[in-house]
């Protein structure tokens, strides 16, 4: 992540309050819920699939995936961790 | 329906005609050469549009009296109201002149036009412009051929005129047998009966000769031989003048609205100018005789009195309207306008929706969408696929395998009738919208959806490149060539169904979320056909002008779904936005996932 980006988070959760922190951690947490869901669906139709096309490209969507997921992950953990030091 | 039987009951038409008369298909080949001579010069002016002939045009016609002149010295010198009623026409199509110049210039034209009265009566010469038309012709192709615009646009100016009078040239030969039958002394008539008759007589004539001239010529011949009467020539040459818009008119026919707008013009001039000359035929004549006796003609030289006749009522019929050319350049702007068939029309974007900013996002939404699905469909038939194939389950290898031709569409055309268009009115509309609303959220979004509309073209845009190469090598001999394009429109196929899918699909957050997946996916596919191409190069297998030729195209395609793919993360955005965007793998994380 480039510094000026750190800054710009950094700078977002001083100005905003506890409960928008929380609100955050909500919204991300359904969005990765959904995210699994799909991520779900999509081995099932892996294991299922034949064309060695296809499955590359079923491969190629959950690799993603599991990207995107780890990043809210990430994401997640960095909020809560904020969201402690804030009421200590 | 109606429209799909026009075009053969047409052909149908022209063939048997053709078959029947060789006078036909010459003057129908002359409308033909006449016609393509008015789009070389239309192409001609473009080439020197924002130049010094723009410069000179505007200096030469930024006042009333100066396009009056200019209109009266050209056709003077030309010796060709038409000729010059038809430049002025390509001028304004292009815009390197405004309508009321234009106008001047036409009723200059008009007076100019009248010179060639006293010529034919006082000297009874005529300039033959179709001797001039085959050198023009050759010297014109030499300029076309060459590489500079400037010689180019000199190139098509020249073909312009060659074919202008290679087409008149070919309707008058075609028409030659038809003068012969016009013994104008046996219909002699009298009174206001014959005014009119003869009137309609003039305009028949001239419509069918495609000049005021020739037909002039035929007046003052039957004139000098006792044919026709003084009165009746008088009322031939009101005609003469009328019939003469026809050729305005058919010269409009393949020009824009500017140019339509002038042929109504040229068309209304000449009207209240005929309808003041029978009116006041009496005052006229009787005018004439005494300005004839001023300048020293003879009483019974009918000839020249028929000239002067002539000019004076030219001159009264632009000093009556010249007051009016700006109400008139007013009135032609409001009233004549048009909607050119097979242009798209906006779904969406009514005045109501102007009413709140919620109902012009969404209506602005929903058209971009609208705009989408054009696109859409022109680039699955630039692939040369059917949109029911790409909305199917279909395998799109197999459909790519068994292509055995390649649609020909006209990619540009396209673009100008159902993208292009569409664009345009959601540029107008959001300015519309913003001005009403310039504070809240609804002009940012509507920016955004602007760059959506605008991706979309840009999409397209790729695709007039692709098609035309394409349409060269998409079905090569060559294995490895054909095998690299199908790769090409696999994935740009693919692309296109994908974002079908998530535009036609459930709203959620995760479709937004597949964006990411679709550009990997890109990325790993371009990767791939760069290293197969450097493979094959190195190999031999391949020459390096079809490689790049390939890696351009490949460049397009990257193009078109980069630009799609931004299209759609607009009209995919949804209110819980923030939460998304903090999920989105950004250009490292991508690359990573692309092993680059």
């Amino acid at each position: 992540m480039k510094a000026s980006k750190l800054m710009e988070r950094v700078k977002q959760y001083l100005d905003s309050d506890k409960q928008t922190q929380i609100d955050k951690i909500k919204s991300i947490r359904k969005v990765l819920k959904e995210l699994k869901q799909k991520e779900r669906s999509l081995t099932e139709k892996l294991e299922m699939e034949q064309d060695a096309s296809t499955k590359a490209s079923l491969q190629l969507k959950l690799d993603v995936i599991y990207a995107q997921r780890k990043k809210g992950v990430d994401r997640v953990q960095e909020l809560k961790e904020q969201l402690k030091e804030q009421s200590n | 329906m109606l429209k799909k039987i026009f075009l053969p009951a047409v052909l149908i038409f022209l063939a048997y005609a053709f078959w029947q008369s060789s006078d036909f298909t010459e003057i129908a080949a002359g409308i033909a050469l006449f016609m393509f001579g008015m789009l070389c010069l239309e192409d001609g002016f473009k080439a020197f549009t924002g130049g010094t002939l723009e410069a000179l045009l505007r200096a030469s016609t930024d006042r009333l009296w100066k396009s009056l002149a200019f209109g009266m010295g050209s056709t003077t010198l030309m010796q060709s109201s038409s000729l010059v009623s038809l430049i002025t026409v390509s001028f304004v199509s292009s815009q390197m002149i405004t309508l009321a110049a234009g106008i001047g210039i036409i009723m200059g034209a008009n007076i100019g036009t009248t010179t060639g009265a006293w010529l034919i009566a006082g000297l009874g010469l005529k300039v033959d412009i179709a001797a001039y038309a085959m050198p023009v012709l050759v010297f014109g192709m030499v300029f076309l051929m060459q590489k500079s615009k400037t010689h180019k646009g000199i190139g098509y100016l020249m073909l312009g005129f060659a074919f202008l009078f290679l087409g008149i040239h070919f309707m008058k030969e075609g028409f030659e047998s038809f003068q012969q039958t016009f013994d104008l002394s046996e219909y002699g008539m009298t009174g206001f009966a014959g005014l009119i008759v003869f009137t309609l007589i003039g305009m028949a004539v001239t419509v069918i000769m495609q000049s005021s001239h020739a037909t002039l010529l035929i007046i003052i011949t039957a004139l000098s031989t006792g044919q026709v009467s003084y009165e009746n020539a008088l009322a031939l040459a009101i005609g003469a003048n009328l019939g003469s818009t026809v050729t305005i008119v058919l010269g409009s026919i393949a020009s824009n609205l500017g140019g339509k707008r002038l042929a109504a013009s040229h068309v209304l001039f000449n009207v209240v100018t005929a309808a003041f000359a029978i009116v006041f035929i009496g005052q006229l004549a009787w005018s004439v005789d005494q300005l004839a006796h001023f300048l020293g003609i003879r009483q019974d030289d009918f000839l020249l009195k028929l000239a002067l006749f002539h000019t004076l009522f030219n001159v009264i019929g632009v000093l009556l309207l010249m007051p009016f050319v700006p109400k008139l350049e007013a009135w032609l702007m409001t009233y004549i306008q048009f909607k050119p068939k097979g242009m798209e029309q906006p779904l969406y974007l009514v005045p109501q929706a102007l009413e709140t900013s919620a109902t012009a996002v969404n209506a602005v939404k929903m058209e971009v969408r609208h705009l989408f699905d054009n696109a859409y469909g022109l680039l699955a038939h630039g692939l040369s696929l059917r949109r029911a194939t790409i909305d199917s389950d279909e395998s799109l290898s197999d459909a790519v395998k068994y292509t055995r031709r390649i649609f020909p569409i006209d990619v540009e055309d396209l673009y100008e009738a159902k993208i292009k268009s569409l664009h345009n009115e959601i540029v107008m509309f959001i300015a519309d919208a913003q001005q009403r609303e310039s504070t809240g959220t609804a002009p940012e979004q509507l920016y955004h959806l602007r760059q959506a509309s605008r991706d979309i073209v840009e999409s397209v845009k790729g695709m007039k490149h692709l098609h035309k190469n394409l349409a060269q090598y998409g079905l090569s001999n060559h294995l490895a060539v054909r095998e690299r394009y199908d790769q090409i429109r696999i994935h740009l196929a693919e692309v296109l169904r994908e974002l079908r899918q998530l535009l036609n699909g459930d709203v959620d957050d995760v479709n937004h979320l597949s964006l990411d997946a679709l550009r990997v996916s890109s990325q790993k596919a371009r990767k791939k056909l760069i290293d197969e191409l450097d493979e094959m190069i190195r190999h031999r297998r391949i020459s390096a002008s079809i490689a790049t030729s390939i890696m351009n195209d490949e460049a397009y395609v990257t193009d078109i779904v980069n630009n799609l793919i931004d299209a759609l993360s607009i009209l995919l955005n949804e209110p819980d936005q923030e939460a998304v965007d903090s999920l989105h793998l950004d250009e490292q994380e991508l690359s990573e996932l692309t092993g680059e």
